[in-house]
């Protein structure tokens, strides 16, 4: 099996293979071989033995995606299909509008942003009161305001898109 | 003797009395709003009852519901733990006039220490040394800019009724009070129900460090010792240790002694704590007394080797303290992290929701007071707290060591958590060399950048992993969140090779 994978700002392309009956496979990384030895611990927890550097895995999705905990370090990770390239198009570029989503229900304190401002990254963007604590948003990157759909006083859910920067 | 309490909380403290319940043959009453029907606390405890719907002042807060279920159940006592009941005078109050013992100071004491206004009063009639400010609510922010201006900027804003930071704010300019003023009071109405709000002066960087005491019913109080919580995000203590890095014998000898004649004489009984603002030259202010169990007291426990909880429902059953202020004795260092369902990473956003995997640390001097496990949907309702981590060693050096040794054992995913803060605060140097004051932590974070997170690691590995997960996603179970059961085919062949990796490899441990 094919699959091209987007991993700590890097594409790689990936041969995998069915393990043999030890549990042991084999995988080419652009190119380069690589054997792990696979053991499922229980459902998303993995052991993964790779030249002898013994690594445990935790896989974990929440609503921006895929990541996975190798050891104490969180990794948010992309597959793409290689035919399409999908993930190329939606998130390689940085013209593409982003949208600020509420990760969870909560209620729009303040907007700091007007519509067409310029922001930079880190900047904050509103305020959203949740588990009784106001918290602030702030822009993953530089940019400016394409659209802002929300006003103070709002109630938000999960995923509800609260501001697009461009 | 007590035969059965009715516990008025949720999440670990609830877990954490139920236990020392269970230890003392003492029968446990759980109460539980909506959104934990499935909590923990409701699981373990013998009798529970639903109180209603998830918002506090549904649930949690209606002490009416509670008193009621206390009857019924025919408990003779209630915990009120920390956080939502546990510093209401008026509840203290209407159990006693119900007969049924509140595990915790009498109202009338917590009336004149609760309230962090009242507190100060007493503090000046104890001759404690305090803070300058208000020792009154204040009615409009005309009269709090009067009171700023008279101790001078910058000042801080607090609930009187407060605790945990909420209500909370530090005011550097004059023109930014008002605004303040106001989201303070709404903000304490809310936590507390209660909107009186007073002003202090800011020390500069100082210390916040703590004095724990026990009293009995019977006119003694001794001091437990001293918790170092300078490690504070937003007012909110996120690291707690004892014994303090800086407090002598003799400054120890000195605060413990303050704390205590504060607590005799507004006639306080039960666990309570002193709080105290230390500056660059070990003078100490008083900052207020909190009329209950705190989050951090197994620190105390660890260093000092006796049970709070046990004590506090011995004490209440009217028992003298077992021990005299000279026989208490400080042995090692204890470290507790207060693991949160929130996200360094994301300006620190709360991460409710469901923890799809769960794996625990253990082994030598790690104590975990958890209210959480694998597939429990933390709600959105309440406090993130998840769980305090401890680690307990001879000295702080050992116990950092033993504390970052348990960080990297614990995995919470499907859920953010600030365990990845810790693990780095832990190495830091000036926390290392104890460096710390209440500004340290922003410090920390303002050089704190989203992303370089990172611990090194073998991406190798990482990408194996994630083409690993891709490629065995369709069979459900490697990467399954919804079921946390493994099903079909993929069970017979992950049992298959879960067994012939072990059995290839020896790997019994």
């Amino acid at each position: 099996m094919r699959l091209e994978l987007e991993i700590e700002g890097h594409t790689h392309q990936i041969e995998a293979n069915r393990p043999d009956p030890a549990g042991l496979w084999r995988f080419r990384v652009d190119g380069q071989p690589i054997d792990a030895d696979v053991c499922l611990i229980r459902p998303g927890v993995l052991s993964l033995l790779v030249d002898g550097q013994s690594h445990r895995i935790v896989v974990d999705l929440d609503p921006n995606g895929f990541s996975l905990h190798l050891g104490t370090t969180r990794i948010p990770y992309r597959i793409g299909d290689p035919r399409s390239l999908r993930f190329r198009r939606s998130h390689a570029g940085t013209d593409a509008p982003v949208a600020i989503k509420a990760s969870m229900p909560g209620r729009i304190v303040r907007v700091l942003v007007e519509k067409g401002a310029a922001i930079a990254a880190h900047q904050g963007i509103l305020v959203i009161e949740a588990m009784k604590m106001q918290n602030e948003l702030k822009s993953p990157r530089d940019g400016s305001v394409a659209d802002i759909r929300v006003s103070p006083g709002d109630t938000v859910s999960t995923g509800d898109i609260l501001v697009l920067i461009e | 003797m007590l035969r059965k309490i009715l516990i008025a909380n949720r999440g670990e403290i609830a877990l954490r009395i139920l236990r020392a319940c269970r230890e003392l043959g003492i029968s446990t009453v759980a109460v539980f709003s909506d959104a934990d029907r499935a909590a923990p606390h409701v699981l373990e405890a013998d009798e529970a009852y639903r109180l209603g719907p998830a918002p506090a002042v549904d649930s949690y807060l209606r002490g009416d519901l509670i008193l009621h279920f206390a009857r019924r159940s025919g408990a003779d006592a209630i915990h009120p733990g920390y956080g939502f009941l546990s510093e209401n005078a008026d509840f203290a109050r209407a159990c006693e006039q119900a007969g049924i013992k509140f595990i915790g100071p009498p109202s009338t004491a917590m009336r004149a220490l609760g309230s962090k206004t009242n507190a100060r009063q007493v503090a000046d009639q104890a001759g404690l040394p305090r803070t300058p400010g208000s020792v009154h609510g204040l009615a409009s922010p005309e009269e709090a800019a009067e009171v700023a201006e008279t101790v001078g900027y910058p000042v801080m804003l607090k609930a009187a009724a407060g605790g945990g930071g909420k209500g909370m704010r530090a005011i550097v300019r004059a023109e930014d009070l008002a605004e303040a003023f106001i989201a303070a009071q709404s903000e304490a109405e809310r936590a507390f129900g209660s909107d009186e709000v007073y002003i202090e002066k800011l020390i500069e960087r100082p210390r916040h460090i703590e004095i724990q005491l026990i009293a009995d019913e019977h006119g003694h109080c001794v001091s437990l010792g001293e918790r170092e919580c300078s490690v504070q995000r937003r007012h909110q203590k996120v690291i707690e240790e004892a014994p303090s890095a800086v407090v002598s014998h003799e400054l120890r000898r000195r605060m413990g002694e303050a704390a205590v004649r504060l607590a005799l004489s507004a006639g306080y009984t039960n666990a309570g704590t002193v709080e105290f603002l230390v500056d660059a030259g070990q003078n100490f202010y008083f900052l207020e007394m909190n009329t209950r169990l705190q989050v951090e007291h197994p620190v105390t426990e660890l260093v000092t080797g006796h049970d709070l909880v046990h004590l506090q429902i011995r004490i209440a059953q009217g028992e003298p303290l077992p021990f005299a202020q000279e026989e208490i004795q400080l042995r090692g260092h204890a470290i507790e992290c207060r693991v949160y369902a929130e996200d360094p990473e994301n300006g620190f956003l709360p991460s409710p929701g469901r923890i799809t995997r769960l794996i625990q640390p253990g082994g030598p001097g790690i104590r975990e007071d958890s209210g959480i496990y694998e597939g429990w949907v933390v709600p959105a309702d309440y406090d993130p707290m998840l769980s305090k981590l401890i680690a307990f060693a001879p000295t702080r050096e050992l116990a950092i060591a033993r504390m970052l040794r348990a960080l990297d054992e614990y995995v919470i995913a499907g859920i953010r958590s600030n365990l990845g803060l810790f693990r780095r605060v832990l190495r830091d140097a000036d926390f290392c060399a104890a460096h710390i004051d209440t500004g340290y932590l922003d410090r920390f974070l303002a050089q704190y950048r989203p992303g370089d997170t990172s611990a090194p690691h073998d991406s190798t590995a990482a990408v194996a992993a994630a083409a690993l997960i891709e490629v065995t996603r369709n069979n459900n179970a490697v990467t399954s969140t919804a079921s946390l059961q493994p099903s079909g085919n993929w069970k017979a062949s992950a049992r298959r090779e879960a067994v012939g990796g072990i059995n290839h490899k020896g790997r019994h441990g």
